[in-house]
């Protein structure tokens, strides 16, 4: 009996030819989505591994404040591994921002891909001195083994300028840097001698305090909170506090997490890739049920029992299911073989973090995207979509009476009448189909609906982060700006002290002529002003930036706008000014440094060598969309000005430019920039540059994500107009034989995937719309990758339409013309 | 007149073959007929004389093999397909022996479908007119699934006369319907058909239908044999 069973299922499949072939590949696509998306996942957790293992492998950094934790740390029952590194001096050429240390292995076992020798050894010999290519070409020396270059430094960062010849002993492996990065925001270091920094600490010049690089014992076996607790215990068995110990938190959170985050991502992906995937394959197979009624009527008049019947419908997956589901493990698996690696280099051509893109040259092609468990569960989860897609339908068939099924016409829908209308055009006959099937056209409009709607969605998140915003965070107006690189407490150097520099007023009107004189400069603006500021009362705030930090203001026009994003408090300009209030502007800081409305805070402000007394209360917290622009606090510009400053507040200068000649302003102003070491220049290219990457890397995959959650839907809009015109190929046929031209066949058809379209672009415009901006205000709440601005999602909202459009006329092209093939009489006898 | 003149539908050595070689199967063997206007015909003949066939190929549901179909003058076996379905709809209207209306579309629709098709005003009189003469008066708006057998093959006889063709093809009309209902339905065809002045050409296994016909064609093996 069961062979009868399979044999029927097998030959019931092979009749229903292109309803098995569409089910196969509904269940194919279902498969390659989920194995491909879980196999992106395993190949991340992987790419996360490496790269953290790529960069260095310690656990933790102990700013050691006393000689004998050395030793201590040495003998320490945790400790695996140790290395130490020293600031020996820092190199004075202008404005590289660079430094001389000292690096020696205690216990072996921590590797820093910086820290690997290509050529020589490191440092022995007191004049000898190690470092990357890069870096010797950037003091001028030629970077040769055995070569001389000769560096001025400050042994401790302070005291006298010392210079001296020193011998290159070795070259570290190449650190590649983006010729486009000013030159002052990358960190330089160069390697010494143990000779060199023994001898200047013998002189009293030099006093050590090592940085020690520690791996801990239990890497495999503890999580990340037991990791951070061994590590913290370690520190104060040696006397160190919190503050001087620092997690290497992007290698060990990667070691000691299972991935659970990432798996909770792929698990919603594939929830969302079975719900779609169940709809169609449902819809297939309740239309397959309509359309053989009458057939499985005959089984039941034949004796077939309901059970039977059941077993029919399940055979029949079950053997689509075993040539699909190999094929799509396969796609599944050697797509994102062979697509991962092409996602990375995307983000290669961009990404600027010269380690990650080292990494990515030698490792994307040796990822491990393997796992035979998951391989399994893709497996039964796909039996498990296609068994729940079956159990509507059978329980369907199994109700079908064999008198019922042998009279049945497909159209036997509750309504008796229709309304209809006088003359019949070929709408008529699109709409009359369309609102026949009402339940299979909801369906698809609503299955192809809610991917696109996930589309619009995500999109709105992606193009709300815009390259342009985060370069606009460095750059708020203009093309170019040029800041004042001041410190606000430099006790050592306070000629450096923002105090300090205004007296110097290098943001005179003469400096703002000047760069107006330059050819293609267009307007010079102002920002606001900062002012230093301290207070004698205990606060967290000040102590965290040496006891000053910075003040502005805004104005009555900044109001409505700081207003809109009120957290707590009110802002009332008069009333404001007349109480010497201020508000903060970063709720972050408000409750880390356990901020409260109704503070008060007597301030000491420094205008220039004057010192102005300000008592404030702080009345409102807000977080405006451009905070980054504001410092933690300001007053109205009425308070400000009655504050009376004698010297220019101004800090930052932004310059608009003509846009042909961009380049060459930018050449101006970088040499009118490097003869004042105090100004640092921000162009708009390089701040896109940077912002184009952070952008990109969570772009790419994303992307990549909807095209293939795309492909489902599209495959239910298939698979409805297929199987629409399939089960009507009789009816086609006899409306032809009524004189149905073929235009008119196709005008007909695209009507029916014209009103798929546009309802589904209904739903995705609306509820996409919606739930988008949804979306990003918590995308927002949860700072990813930083937002501040929405933006429509205008060009993918284009495309979107766009690609609706083309692919629902290329599937109406594509079926009408192989209705054609078929002559009209086989189709006006199919089915009788 | 001249005989030619009353002629609206001829063939010419019509043949229609499927397969090749041993399995070569002569559907329509070399047939030439004529039918005048207004004439009633039957064509009688087994199943799979070849009878459906030939009622295909004159109606332009289907190509020769050799041979060709002239119609009003003209050879449509040469059309293409865009002229074919202009002439389907202005020249010619089809009776199926399993009714096939539009499941979707109401009576009306159904019967008007053929005029829609081809952008032409609806001549409500006229129509009304049909659905009298047919007793579908009171089904107008139905759906077909709701229609008994010979209401739906009334439905189905109003749409071929909907678009005035000049010949109205029937294959195997009363072939799902009991004798009574078949014979009413029969009456009805050959009353409309001198009413609107439609040359009708019937494929019957019904003797009793044959009889009512002006003249039978006998058709076996797929050749007219009487």
């Amino acid at each position: 009996m069961k062979k009868t069973i399979f044999g029927l299922a097998f030959s019931k499949l092979r009749y229903h030819k292109s309803r098995t072939l569409l089910t196969g590949i509904a269940i194919m696509l279902t498969t390659m989505l989920l194995m491909a998306i879980g196999t992106c996942g395993i190949a991340m957790l992987d790419m996360n591994r490496q790269l953290a293992l790529s960069q260095s492998n310690y656990h933790a950094s102990f700013r050691l404040t006393q000689p004998q934790q050395l030793s201590i740390l040495t003998k320490h029952i945790n400790v695996e591994s140790l290395d130490t590194i020293e600031t020996f001096a820092q190199i004075v050429n202008g404005k590289m921002n660079g430094s001389l240390n000292f690096y020696k292995t205690i216990k072996d076992g921590i590797y820093f891909s910086n820290l690997e020798l290509t050529e020589g050894h490191f440092p022995e010999k007191e004049d000898e001195i190690c470092s990357a290519p890069a870096f010797f070409e950037r003091v001028g020396a030629n970077p040769v083994v055995g070569g001389k270059v000769t560096l001025s430094f400050r042994v401790n960062g302070k005291g006298d300028i010392q210079t001296k010849e020193f011998t290159i002993s070795g070259l570290l492996a190449v650190r590649e840097v983006s010729a486009e990065i000013s030159d002052s925001r990358i960190a330089w270091g160069a390697y010494i001698s143990d000779a060199l920094r023994t001898q200047y600490e013998e002189a009293g010049l030099y006093a050590a305090s090592p940085a020690a690089y520690i791996r801990f014992y239990g890497e495999d076996e503890l999580s990340y909170d037991e990791m951070k607790s061994k590590i913290n215990s370690t520190a104060s068995d040696i006397g160190l506090d919190e503050e001087h110990t620092s997690i290497n938190n992007p290698y060990l959170a990667t070691m000691t997490d299972p991935g659970t985050e990432t798996m909770l991502i792929v698990a919603a992906i594939s929830l969302i890739v079975i719900l779609f995937s169940t709809l169609v394959i449902y819809s297939i197979y309740y239309v397959g049920v309509i359309t053989d009624i009458q057939e499985i009527g005959k089984l039941k008049a034949l004796g077939a029992s309901r059970r039977q019947i059941a077993r029919l419908f399940f055979c029949q997956g079950g053997i689509v299911c075993a040539f699909a589901i190999p094929l799509g493990l396969l796609i599944g698996y050697f797509l994102p073989y062979f697509l991962f690696p092409i996602v990375i280099q995307a983000i290669n051509r961009t990404a600027l973090d010269p380690s990650f893109l080292a990494f990515l040259k030698t490792a994307s092609h040796q990822l491990h995207m393997f796992s035979l468990p998951f391989l399994l569960l893709v497996v039964i989860a796909v039996l498990f979509t296609v068994w729940v897609s079956l159990l509507k339908p059978i329980r369907m068939a199994k109700k079908v009476s064999p008198v019922e099924a042998i009279r049945y016409q497909e159209n036997s829908v509750n309504h008796k009448n229709r309304r209809g209308h006088l003359a019949v055009k070929v709408s008529t006959l699109t709409w009359a189909n369309l609102s026949r099937n009402k339940r299979r056209t909801v369906v698809t409009i609503l299955t192809m609906g809610l991917s696109c709607v996930l589309f619009i969605c995500v999109s709105a998140v992606l193009s709300s982060t815009s390259t342009e915003d985060i370069a606009r965070r460095s750059i708020e107006k203009g093309d170019f700006r040029i800041s004042l690189d001041y410190s606000r407490h430099d006790t050592e150097y306070p000629e450096n002290n923002l105090d300090q520099l205004v007296q110097k007023n290098y943001f005179s009107e003469t400096f703002l002529q000047q760069l107006s004189s330059i050819e293609g400069v267009a307007s010079i603006e102002r920002d606001r002003g900062n002012i230093l500021s301290s207070t004698d009362i205990p606060s967290a705030v000040y102590e965290d930036y040496d006891n000053r930090i910075t003040l502005s203001y805004f104005t009555r026009e900044d109001v409505p706008q700081l207003s809109a994003h009120l957290k707590a408090g009110t802002i009332d300009y008069d009333r404001m000014t007349a109480g010497n209030e201020i508000l903060c502007t970063h709720i972050y800081s408000f409750d880390i440094y356990g901020l409260a409305l109704g503070d008060v805070l007597p301030l000491t402000l420094y205008d220039g060598d004057r010192e102005v007394p300000l008592t404030v209360t702080l009345t409102a917290l807000t977080q405006p969309e451009d905070s980054y622009s504001y410092p933690l606090f300001i007053m109205t510009e009425d308070t400000w000005n009655s504050l009376g400053l004698t010297f220019d507040p101004t800090t930052d200068i932004f310059l608009h430019v003509k846009e042909a000649q961009y380049d060459s302003v930018k050449k101006a102003l970088q040499d009118i920039v490097a003869e004042n070491e105090h100004f640092r220049l921000y162009s708009l290219d390089e701040e896109m540059l940077i912002g184009r990457s952070s952008v990109s890397i969570v772009k790419y995959p994303i992307y990549l994500l909807l095209l293939l959650i795309a492909v489902i839907g599209f495959m239910n809009l298939i698979n409805t107009m297929i199987t629409s015109i399939i089960t009507r190929k009789k009816e086609l046929g006899i409306l032809q034989a009524l004189g149905l031209s073929n235009r008119q066949l196709v005008r007909m058809l695209a009507g029916e995937g014209i009103v798929f379209t546009f309802g589904t672009l209904l739903i995705s415009l609306t509820l996409g719309n919606l739930l988008g901006y949804l979306l990003y205000l918590y995308a927002k709440e949860v700072h990813f990758m930083s937002l501040s601005r929405y933006h429509y999602p205008l060009w993918e909202t284009i495309g979107l339409t766009l690609v609706l459009l083309a692919g629902q006329a290329a599937i109406t092209l594509f079926i009408s013309k192989k209705v054609e093939k078929e002559s009209l009489i086989e189709r006006i006898r199919s089915q009788e | 007149m001249n005989e030619h003149a009353n002629i609206i539908l001829r063939t010419d050595s019509l043949c229609k073959y499927y397969g090749a070689g041993d399995n070569l199967v002569k559907a329509v063997d070399c047939i030439n007929l004529e039918i005048k206007q207004g004439e009633f015909v039957s064509i009688v003949g087994k199943s799979g004389s070849g009878k459906s066939t030939l009622l295909h190929m004159l109606g332009a549901l289907d190509n020769p093999t050799s041979g060709s179909v002239w119609l009003d003058g003209e050879n449509i076996s040469s059309f293409k397909e865009n002229r074919l379905s202009q002439i389907r709809r202005r020249k010619i209207g089809f009776i199926f022996q399993s009714y096939n209306l539009i499941p979707s579309l109401n009576v009306w629709e159904n019967i008007v479908l053929p005029l829609g098709l081809d952008d032409q005003d609806v001549d409500e009189t006229f129509i009304q007119d049909i659905i009298r003469t047919l007793g579908l008066d009171n089904k107008r708006k139905n759906l077909p699934n709701t229609l008994s057998g010979g209401q739906q093959q009334r439905c189905a006889i109003a749409r071929a006369i909907a678009a005035k063709p000049s010949i109205i093809l029937a294959d195997e009309p009363t072939g799902n319907l009991d004798t009574k209902t078949g014979d009413e339905v029969m009456a009805l065809l050959k009353s409309s058909a001198k009413k609107y002045g439609q040359t009708l050409v019937v494929i019957t296994h019904n003797e009793e239908i044959a009889q009512m016909a002006d003249r039978t064609i006998m058709i076996a093996d797929g050749k007219v044999v009487g």
